[in-house]
């Protein structure tokens, strides 16, 4: 798994890429955490994401509570057909502000 | 001796006109007392007050809500005041709603309160006023004036005064009366939406069953509305899911707030098969737009008639009742507040989860209404009376049952003091149907019959987890899965085995056996740990809920695999085994 955090247009974009597992999910957490305590507009770029379990998804709903208990927007952009696959079965596809791209979440 | 002339002279004329007094009061009374339109009966009563006294004019001023206002809501003349609103005790008419004395004012240009205002925006020219107080007892309601008389020497005499407070407290009886004629319809209006209310509210709970269905479960409003909920119903694939609720406080928003939950749980229970996630997702919508300090306390569960386990999830609900085939009683206890207090205060795995075999038993969950509800002795039944009369009806039918407990406290006309609520799910008739007695966990055939794949030993390790994917990936190909089926499999099995990595060996490094073979058009995966054995017969359903995969990865399995088994090994070595199959194509 690799993890990447940038600044775009004033939102936090992390890029989490490859296989985010029970191996990886606790850095993919705390870097999620990081974001919506640092700023109000945090954007996940999903595309690289060949694998997520339950674990990852976990951490996902996680830093998406924080960041709307602090007010502030959490946005999946860009969704790899692996990860859609996991949050449909979590039936959270519905739940997660989802984009098409992250030039479109950070607009 | 002018007096005595003046005396005589009134007496005079009342003895002329006292006939005339008597039937005008007594029509005007009948009218007043009969009207079913209080303005118009009051307009006429007006016109015959002036007709009577002779005079060019008159109006009649209630006493507005407020207190602080008088308005014209009567006028006979040459110039209609009607709507005219006057502050209190201003003018002539406004002094006599403030002391409720009638008076004559015979010149009005000498009485100082006299406020020529209304005068000079009529043209109307005031000369001398008669008025008088509607009132009853002390309340005051208004008063009623006469302006200028015509005939004789053009002034009113005490005489008309005494008539015209007369008339004035019959009229001000006909308006309280038509006053609260119209808080009682408004009452009834009120009794009648809430009927309907009450109405809506029934429709909103499931049909009653026949008794060839598992679940049966009784509501009976302490008021017209109720607080307390259940609902139950049967999903695509046989299970039956099922809850039961209660919102704190009482009326009508209570009943508004039972409405909205019952529906969320109807609806989202449907596409979520998780209880502990669907009370999750209530919780936030109804934290989303909670009316304050308003919550619900609610237990939801998912029954499988197939193996007689249901999974529950209970938010700050009284807790449930497990009965057992011999009559004995677990209680499954709360494991997270109540909903609609603040939104997402469960993990990503949704409320608490936990699961009971059945067994031929029964669960029963019931409100607070209930076993705090008074006996005919005057006690309140309790939970272990509840107990002791749900044992003793154990082989009626279940609606018998709870009829029969539901009747301890709803005795024909006695006052409740809560909503009653309680609800049954039996296990007895669909354990007949069950092939395995459900209390011996199925134990798994040494030589499984199929072509075996793989069958590999790894260490406890999260590491390890990337090679499982892999392997089950490549094996299913194998089998002949497609693409995207594979995918799902992979997640199933990943889940599967965090859970032996996260929880068998209690947080040291063991192993486990990865199993993979083809059995006709199935898929079937082993998982075996070599943690220490549960003696299977003393298994409790929490300890049982701590080696099986629990809440978001258990999902995961169940809604991807068509059947995930707990097994115990046979060959004499401890352990625990997971299989789960999957159909191919």
């Amino acid at each position: 798994m690799n993890i990447e955090s940038n600044e775009i247009n004033g939102a936090t974009v992390i890029t989490l890429g490859g296989e985010v597992d029970l191996e990886h999910s606790p850095q993919a957490r705390k870097a999620l955490l990081d974001a919506v305590a640092n700023n109000k507009k945090v954007v996940v770029d999903l595309s690289g994401v060949s694998y997520i379990d339950s674990s990852g998804i976990a951490s996902l709903v996680e830093a998406f509570q924080t960041a709307r208990k602090n007010g502030g927007g959490f946005t999946l952009a860009s969704v790899s057909e692996s990860a859609l696959r996991v949050l449909q079965l979590a039936r959270l596809d519905k739940v997660f502000t989802i984009a098409a791209t992250v030039e479109e979440a950070t607009a | 001796m002018r007096s005595d002339v003046e005396t005589d002279t009134i007496i005079s004329v009342s003895g002329d006109r006292f006939g005339d007094h008597l039937e005008l009061l007594s029509e005007m009374s009948r009218d007043f007392a009969e009207t079913g339109d209080i303005e118009q009966a009051l307009l006429n009563g007006l016109k015959r007050i002036v007709d009577y006294m002779d005079a060019e004019g008159g109006a009649l001023f209630l006493l507005n809500e407020d207190g602080e206002t008088i308005e014209c809501r009567a006028c006979v003349g040459p110039v209609d005041i009607t709507g005219l609103t006057l502050p209190t005790g201003q003018g002539i008419v406004g002094r006599c709603v403030d002391t409720g004395d009638g008076e004559i004012v015979r010149d009005v240009s000498k009485d100082p309160s006299f406020k020529g205002d209304v005068d000079a925006q009529t043209g109307f020219r005031t000369r001398s006023i008669l008025c008088a107080p509607l009132s009853v007892k002390d309340r005051h309601l208004g008063a009623i004036e006469v302006l200028n008389k015509r005939g004789g020497d053009g002034l009113f005499s005490p005489l008309d005064l005494n008539m015209l407070v007369a008339l004035g407290a019959s009229a001000g009886l006909a308006v309280v009366n038509a006053r609260m004629a119209a808080e009682l319809v408004e009452k009834e209006r009120v009794e009648r939406e809430l009927e309907l209310a009450a109405q809506i509210q029934r429709s909103l709970l499931p049909s009653p069953t026949g008794p060839e269905f598992p679940v049966s479960a009784v509501n009976v409003p302490a008021r017209m509305v109720s607080g307390d909920f259940y609902d139950f119903f049967t999903l695509e694939d046989g299970r039956i899911y099922f809850c039961l609720g209660d919102v704190s406080g009482k009326g009508i928003g209570a009943a508004l707030t039972m409405a909205k939950a019952t529906s969320l749980f109807h609806c989202l229970g449907k596409a979520i098969h998780a209880p502990g996630h669907l009370l999750d997702l209530i919780n936030t919508e109804l934290a989303e737009t909670a009316t304050q300090g308003r919550f619900v306390t609610m237990a939801a569960g998912l029954y499988s008639p197939e193996t007689g386990e249901i999974v529950l999830a209970n938010a700050g609900h009284e807790p449930p009742l497990l009965m057992d085939r011999n009559g004995g009683f677990t209680t499954v206890p709360a494991a997270a507040p109540p909903l609609g207090i603040a939104p997402g205060i469960a993990g990503p795995e949704g409320f608490p989860e936990t699961r009971h075999k059945l067994d031929g038993g029964a669960i029963y969950i019931f409100t607070d209404g209930l076993t705090e509800g008074y006996l005919a002795d005057g006690s309140e039944m309790g939970v272990e009376g509840l107990k002791d009369r749900l044992r003793q009806t154990q082989d009626a039918a279940p609606d018998v049952r709870i009829d029969a407990v539901i009747g301890l406290i709803h005795r024909g006309g006695a006052p409740l003091r809560d909503d009653l609520t309680i609800l049954v799910l039996d296990d007895k008739d669909a354990i007949a149907e069950r092939p395995d007695a459900p209390h011996k966990l199925p134990s798994l055939a040494d030589d499984e019959e199929g072509d075996w794949l793989v069958d590999i030993r790894l260490p406890t390790q999260p590491v390890m987890l990337k090679i499982i994917r892999r392997v089950t990936e490549q094996s299913a190909k194998l089998c002949g899965c497609d693409e995207r089926t594979a995918k799902d499999i992979v997640i199933a099995v990943d889940e599967a085995c965090q859970n032996v990595i996260r929880h068998a060996y209690g947080g040291k490094i063991g192993e486990l056996v990865l199993s993979v073979s083809k059995n006709d058009d199935n898929m079937v995966v082993r998982l075996r740990d070599f943690a220490p054995p549960v003696d299977v017969s003393k298994i409790k359903p929490r300890d049982l809920d701590d080696l099986r995969p629990g809440g978001l990865g258990t999902h995961f399995i169940r809604e991807i695999m068509d059947q995930v088994d707990f097994l115990a090994p046979t060959d004499g070595e401890p352990g625990n085994i997971l299989r789960m199959e999957k159909r191919i194509g």
